[in-house]
Order: structure tokens, then C-alpha cells, then sequence
């Protein structure tokens, strides 16, 4: 007794002109489809239902880490089972209270597959695809008597997802770009290795806050750091990836093969279809991308734990990290961004040629001219290859401009005349970021200030000073996250000597084809003598100039800074400041020095000239030596401070 | 007991018919060689590592207004406008990973990728012959140069 309805909803199709090839792509596929579709099955009796939830609850299956897992289960309270999942979304759920309730969760899930007045994709066995594999195992009468579903938009996803094999992705800090101070992570999904080279059609899975475009401020960040934006599971082609993080953020990736076996990469897909649309609060600092990251991996592989590390904080190069400990991490391959492809180029290309390539860039012509022509044939092809490369560089981020675009064409003519190559050189590392010391800091200290000793206790939530140890990190970046700093005087006083909330030092040196800003910002309270005494401040001090690099290893640097600082001494409550700095980093291998002049004077005509050298001996990976010697001279008064800290990293 | 029908099936079959046709502008084949990327960086999108309104979660019918070619895989030709640039690059030099991807899209055989990129490197002015050149002239003057070619002629659909 079968009956065909009609949808009303199919009346646009049964109109659409009926050619010949609309009816050879749509129509035969769709016809043959929906006859060779077996209609679903009677409900099963109550009985079978009520008997599957009673063998859960038997079972403790509610209790079980992979159901915990499947459903972003947190405990909050370790005494008596309390739970509240990290999903803030009622379509995860089937149970009224299955935010909180695991339990109930399992009980309504089971009854969820069974129901019939629901069909196709919108069905539970459709929308919760790895929770029906798993509770499939778990309980072994549910196969025989489900009723029979087709998900057929699960079906059409799943045939273009690769699912063979992981990929752990980080696309590493880079300098100018304050938005990528602690790197990120992605997962890559890959074909079997037959589709060799073909990571480019690779599928990239990327957890991520959906923000609007109004959103692109600074206070728009708070909001990003406290939870207020909905965070979603983001599913693109790898490609995507390169160009938006190799390209468009001139970042560096690097490409972590994880060992999951393929039937692990499956459970994982799986679940990822469970969480498509699907929201969770996202959060800067811990629950993040890194995080959700993690949290696949344990569903892919039972019985592994990577999250519980990471409660307050999780710094993608920390999970990368804790994935290492888990023995998931086969290999480390690297992706150099096109700016690092372009300094290697440009390192390449003799000094004498250097002219050439702007020239070049800008009229392609003159690869007619002797001076050109008369070069062997391999700095000919070097210097166009570079040009076209930098002529694009330039329009990476831009709309697309005619006149550059007919250039890079008539370039990439000329580059094909000569001979095919095989394979380009590119630019390799082996300073794995991962391999770097551990991101949050204690240090302990002794020193004398102004002729009077003081002990020093330090904590820093992270990450990375200019002279910390440079393995994993790029020189000429600093990015620090929750400094502070207490001494402990001979009177028995103990004082905050300084507090930094953020503390970003960022120096790219300008090169023949770049000329990058370098620049500085911190705020906290730190102690400024004032007026004969000691006295803790609190202030923004920021600025911008240039650095570079005269020899390998060293960076030159000055700046212009403004400071805002509020201080008991000074008549206002906050008073401005002007200064600059001029400044060297060396980094000679197992030690990092700087030396630092810099000044500033307010608008009350108070001012702070100082020299500063410090140098950090690396003693391990994660344990170093640091002394600093600082001169200070003001209006009335000069004093100088010595100081010599063990510095220690740490997970 | 109830008998149901799921319809929803073949709704979900039809729904592909009204899917742009190839070339639609939804599919990005009428754009030109060196597009560009549009737009600044968003800076909280970075840092968030997130996307400004669009939840793209790897469909490839509905969410980028392309139908898909069922006998080319990872989606088909269309991804082909979108790695334009970089397979422009790889044509003239001879090599590289747009120019694998490519192969990878036209089921090339690992024993005939050289030959792949020898041909469209000879041929790099008949594929790119101008500026501004489509997706769509690209990825018809590519199957024509491999329709001349002994080896590269089945890969051609």
C-alpha cells in the first residue's frame, strides 16, 4: 500500500523546461533515486525501545568517555557527576536537558532513532551519525531493529570529504600581525596516498568565531576574550588555507601527519558532520581553536586525554605540543608564506642584480635590454621569477589592477621561455615552533636597585621575550601575555614591582623589497622613581619605527614612542609623554643580548633617560640565565639597578 | 502502524537541477586571471580565527552556487578558478602544487603527471593567452591542448 505525495514544494521542478539536458543531468538521476528508495520501516513497538534504554542504563553507557566526548561533556563538579556540555546549542541535544543531563541525553537519543514520522536528513539517525555508530557497538540489539533511514545530504558530504587520514596544521606567528601572536591550529583531512600532491584538494577543518564585518576593533576583541561570539566548525577546501594564511597573512604553515588510523580518521568525520552549524561560545584564551581541535582527536581516538591540561589556557603551540606527548605526530613538514619565499629568492640573486627586480617588475621590457640579456641565462630566469613573484605580493590583498595584471602575464610569458624546471627550490626550516621553550615563565631573582638588595619572584602566563631562547621562535618578536613581577626588600617590605597585561615588541627589519613598520605596545602598572620615592604607576606606552638586519643574527632598531602614564607624583591624573628608543638585539646562538637607549619626557617637563643592557644565557630548552644592568638619569636624580633571574618554562 | 514515504529523498535529488549551470557566476568561472583577493585582513577574524558570516562546512552544491561535475572529484572544475593564479604560475615554470592539484582534478595517473606539466608548459601561451583570460577559457583551451595529446586525451571527460 504505497502512496506518492506530491510536495508542493516539487512543482517548480515538474515546470522547469523539460530539455534534453536538464532530463540527462537531473531528472533520469532523480527518478531513479527515488524508485530504488525503500520506503522507511514500521516503527518498532515501544518495547524494543524501553528494553535498549534500560541495557544503556545497565551499562552506564551515559557514563562511558566516548558518549562524554561525542557530546562536549565537561564534569563540573568531581564528586558527584555533574556535567554540563560546552555546546550551546538546543539541535545538539534530543533530552530537554541534555545540555546537563548525559543521561537523559542517551535515553531520548535512542528514542530519537526510532521515530518515524521524521524522515530523510532531518532524522536523528541523519543528524547524529557518529552517536548512532557508537551506541551501534555498545549495543548490538539497536542494528536489527532501527528503522531504515537514507541521509542522503550526509551521503553527498561524506563522498567529498577525504577521510584517510589527519593533519595537524599550524600556521605560525608572524610578526606585523598581532592577531596571529599565538599561531592557530586547523586539521586537514587527507585522501589515501595515492592522491599524491594533491594536499592543495585536501579538506581543512578550522573551529572559529563567526564575527560580522562591523565587528573589526579592538573592543569587538574584549567581546572575543570573554565568550560573546558563537564559535562554529568551518569546513573548506585546504587551498583556501594556504592562500589565507601562507598569502593574504604572510604566515608560515607547518604541517604535523598525525597516526590516526583510517577507521579513527572515519569516527572523526563522522562526528564533524554532527557538529555542522553547530554552536559553541568561543573563547579567546581556552576554549578555542586549539581546544575543539583537540577535542576530535580524543573522539577519533578513545582512551587519549588532551584537554585536561588545557582548563585556563590553550596556546596552539601547547596542543600541538600535548598531541607530540600523545606519540600522534609522525612528521613535521613546512609551508613557507610567499614573504618568506621572497627573501629567499631575493638571497639568491646576487647583489648587483638587486635594481633589476623592481625594474623589472615595472616594465617587463626591459628584459629586452643589454644590461639583461647579457646575464647568464640562470640569473635571467631567477630575476623574472622574482619580479613576477613580487609584482604579486603586491597585489595580494588588493583588488585586481589591470595595468599590474597585464604585467604579471607578460612575465610569466617570458618565464616559460625558458627551460621547465623540474622542482622549484624552496625555502626549508627546521625550527619547528613546537620545539621551543614551554610558554608560561617562573623566575627568581636577585639584585640590587638604587643601592638597596631585593629578591624577585616572577610568574608570566606567556609567552615569548626578545631574548628568551630563539629555538622555535622568530627573532625580533615579543608577545607576553600576564607578566608579573614581587620583591621582597631587606626592610622585610614586599612590593608589585611591575604588571604587564600585554607586552608586544614586534621588530621586522626592512629589506630591498620590504618596508615593514616595526613597532611596540605594553600597558600595566609598573615602579617609576618619582619625586624621591618608589612609586607603582600605571600607563600605555606605545609606538612605532624601523629595524635592520646589517648582519645575520642582529637587528638594529629606533622608535617613537607615547606613553600615558598615571603616577602620584604628577600634578594630573594622567600625564603624556613623548620618547624614543634606539636599540641593537644580537642573538649569538646560546645568548641573546640587548642594548636599549631610550627617553621620555612629559608634558610637565619631568623626564627619564635610560640605558639598558640585558642578556639571557640558555643554559636548556627550558631553563635559562638572564642579567640586566639598567642607568637611569632624571631631572634631579640618577640611579642604576643590577639584576640576575633563573628563568624556568613550563607548560 | 504507520506507512511513511520519505520524499524528502527525492526533494533533496531535485534540489540540484536548480543549482547554477556550469559557468554560473556563483562558481567564479568568469573571473579573470590574477582576481585578487578583495579586502583587508579582518583583524578579529584572525584573531578568532573565525569567518565574517559565512559557516561554510565542505558542501559542495548549495554553498558555493556550483554544480558539481560528477565525474571529476573534490568538487570538479570549479576549483580550478579558484587556484587560477598559482596554476598560472606553475604552467609557465614547469611545475607545482596548483599544477598537481589540477592533475589530481582530471584523475591523472601519478605515471602521466610529467607529461601533464610538459604539455601545458609548452602550451602555456594557447591556456593564458592574455590577461584576461577566464577560468572558463582556461579550463576549455586546457582540455583542448590535452585532447591533442596521446597520453592526456582520457583524462579528458
Amino acid at each position: 500500500m504505497r502512496k506518492t505525495i506530491i510536495k508542493p514544494q516539487l512543482l517548480p521542478f515538474l515546470f522547469l523546461r523539460l530539455n534534453m539536458r536538464y532530463l540527462k543531468n537531473y531528472f533520469i538521476p532523480a527518478l531513479t533515486l527515488f524508485l530504488t528508495t525503500t520506503p522507511c520501516s514500521y516503527a518498532t513497538s515501544l518495547e524494543t525501545i524501553n528494553q535498549l534504554q534500560a541495557n544503556a542504563v545497565a551499562n552506564q553507557l551515559s557514563q562511558h568517555p566516548e558518549w562524554i566526548n561525542l557530546l562536549h561533556y565537561e564534569q563540573t563538579n568531581w564528586f558527584n557527576n555533574d556535567y554540563v556540555s560546552q555546546v550551546d546549542d538546543a539541535r545538539f541535544f534530543n533530552a530537554e536537558d541534555g545540555k546537563t543531563n548525559p543521561t537523559a541525553e542517551l535515553s531520548e537519543t535512542i528514542n530519537a532513532f526510532f521515530k518515524t514520522d521524521i524522515t530523510g536528513d532531518n532524522h536523528a539517525q541523519c543528524k547524529f551519525v557518529a552517536r548512532l555508530e557508537w551506541l551501534k557497538e555498545k549495543l548490538p540489539d539497536l542494528q536489527t531493529s532501527l528503522p531504515e533511514v537514507t541521509c542522503k545530504e550526509y551521503l553527498e558530504w561524506r563522498a567529498n570529504i577525504p577521510d584517510e587520514s589527519v593533519t595537524m596544521v599550524f600556521p605560525a606567528y608572524h610578526l606585523n600581525s598581532p592577531s596571529s601572536m599565538f599561531g592557530h591550529t586547523l586539521i586537514r583531512l587527507d585522501p589515501p596516498a595515492d592522491r599524491q600532491g594533491s594536499e592543495w584538494l585536501s579538506i581543512a577543518v578550522n573551529f572559529g568565531a563567526n564575527v560580522t564585518d562591523g565587528d573589526n576593533s579592538l573592543f569587538y576583541a574584549f567581546k572575543g576574550l570573554s565568550g560573546g561570539y558563537p564559535g562554529y566548525f568551518i569546513v573548506t577546501p585546504y587551498f583556501k588555507k594556504i592562500k589565507e594564511y601562507n598569502y593574504r597573512e604572510k604566515r608560515d604553515i607547518w604541517e604535523y601527519p598525525l597516526n590516526l588510523t583510517a577507521e579513527e580518521t572515519r569516527r572523526m568525520v563522522t562526528h564533524l558532520w554532527e557538529l555542522r552549524d553547530i554552536q559553541f561560545d568561543y573563547y579567546f584564551f581556552d576554549e578555542n581553536c586549539s581546544y575543539r581541535l583537540l577535542e576530535l582527536l580524543e573522539v577519533a581516538r578513545p582512551g587519549i586525554d588532551l584537554t585536561n591540561e588545557f582548563k585556563l589556557t590553550a596556546i596552539p603551540v601547547d596542543t600541538v605540543r600535548s598531541i607530540e606527548d600523545a606519540g600522534l605526530i609522525t612528521a613535521a613538514t613546512y609551508r613557507p608564506s610567499q614573504v618568506t619565499v621572497l627573501e629567499y629568492l631575493l638571497a639568491k640573486i646576487p647583489n648587483k642584480n638587486h635594481h633589476l627586480i623592481e625594474a623589472i617588475a615595472n616594465d617587463p621590457e626591459l628584459t629586452r635590454s643589454s644590461e639583461f640579456t647579457d646575464l647568464p641565462t640562470i640569473e635571467q630566469r631567477q630575476l623574472v621569477e622574482i619580479s613576477y613573484k613580487y609584482l604579486r605580493y603586491q597585489q595580494t590583498g588588493t583588488v585586481r589592477d589591470e595595468a599590474i595584471a597585464t604585467r604579471s602575464h607578460e612575465l610569466l610569458g617570458i618565464l616559460n621561455s625558458y627551460p621547465a624546471q623540474q622542482t622549484a627550490p624552496t625555502p626549508t626550516s627546521n625550527n619547528q615552533p613546537e620545539k621551543g621553550h614551554y610558554s608560561k615563565r617562573l623566575t627568581i631573582g636577585y639584585g640590587e636597585e638604587n643601592k638597596s638588595n631585593y629578591a624577585e619572584l616572577g610568574y608570566k602566563l606567556s609567552f615569548h621575550n626578545l631574548e628568551d631562547n630563539e629555538a622555535g621562535f622568530l627573532q625580533g618578536a615579543q608577545i607576553n601575555l600576564g607578566n608579573i613581577q614581587l620583591r621582597a626588600y631587606q626592610d622585610e617590605s614586599i612590593r608589585l614591582q611591575q604588571f604587564d597585561v600585554v607586552d608586544i615588541f614586534s621588530l621586522t627589519p626592512r629589506t630591498r623589497l620590504f618596508d615593514p613598520l616595526s613597532w611596540r605596545i605594553y600597558t600595566g602598572a609598573e615602579r617609576q622613581y618619582t619625586a624621591g620615592k618608589d612609586r607603582l604607576v600605571a600607563h600605555v606606552t606605545g609606538g612605532a619605527g624601523v629595524a635592520y638586519q646589517p648582519i645575520n643574527n642582529n637587528i638594529i632598531y629606533s622608535m617613537l614612542l607615547a606613553r600615558i602614564e598615571r603616577n602620584s607624583a604628577f600634578d594630573n591624573n594622567i600625564t603624556p609623554a613623548l620618547g624614543a628608543s634606539l636599540g641593537m638585539l644580537h642573538h649569538f646562538g646560546n645568548s641573546t643580548a640587548r642594548l636599549e637607549l631610550s627617553g621620555e619626557e612629559f608634558d610637565n617637563h619631568e623626564y627619564r633617560h635610560r640605558g639598558l643592557y640585558t642578556q639571557n644565557f640558555v643554559i636548556s630548552r627550558n631553563h635559562s640565565i638572564k642579567i640586566n644592568a639598567t642607568r637611569e638619569e632624571q631631572r634631579s636624580i640618577h640611579f642604576s639597578e643590577f639584576g640576575i633571574n633563573y628563568q624556568y618554562y613550563f607548560f | 502502524m504507520k506507512k511513511v514515504i520519505c520524499s524528502a529523498v527525492l526533494l533533496a535529488a531535485s534540489s540540484g537541477a536548480f543549482a547554477e549551470a556550469p559557468g554560473g557566476p556563483g562558481c567564479g568561472w568568469g573571473n579573470m586571471l590574477f582576481e585578487g583577493q578583495n579586502g583587508p585582513v579582518h583583524f578579529l577574524a584572525t584573531t578568532t580565527n573565525g569567518t565574517s558570516g559565512n559557516k561554510t562546512f565542505g558542501m559542495t552544491s548549495g554553498t558555493n552556487g556550483c554544480s558539481i561535475d560528477g565525474k571529476l572529484t573534490y568538487g570538479g572544475k570549479s576549483m580550478i578558478s579558484s587556484i587560477m593564479d598559482r596554476f598560472s604560475e606553475d604552467v609557465a615554470q614547469g611545475s607545482g602544487e596548483a599544477l598537481d592539484a589540477v592533475a589530481v582534478i582530471y584523475n591523472i595517473a601519478p605515471e602521466d603527471r610529467a607529461t601533464f606539466a610538459a604539455v601545458t608548459h609548452e602550451n602555456f601561451k594557447v591556456i593564458f593567452p592574455t590577461a584576461q583570460v577566464t577560468a572558463e577559457d582556461v579550463i576549455s583551451s586546457l582540455e583542448t591542448v590535452m585532447k591533442s595529446d596521446a597520453r592526456l586525451a582520457k583524462y579528458v571527460i
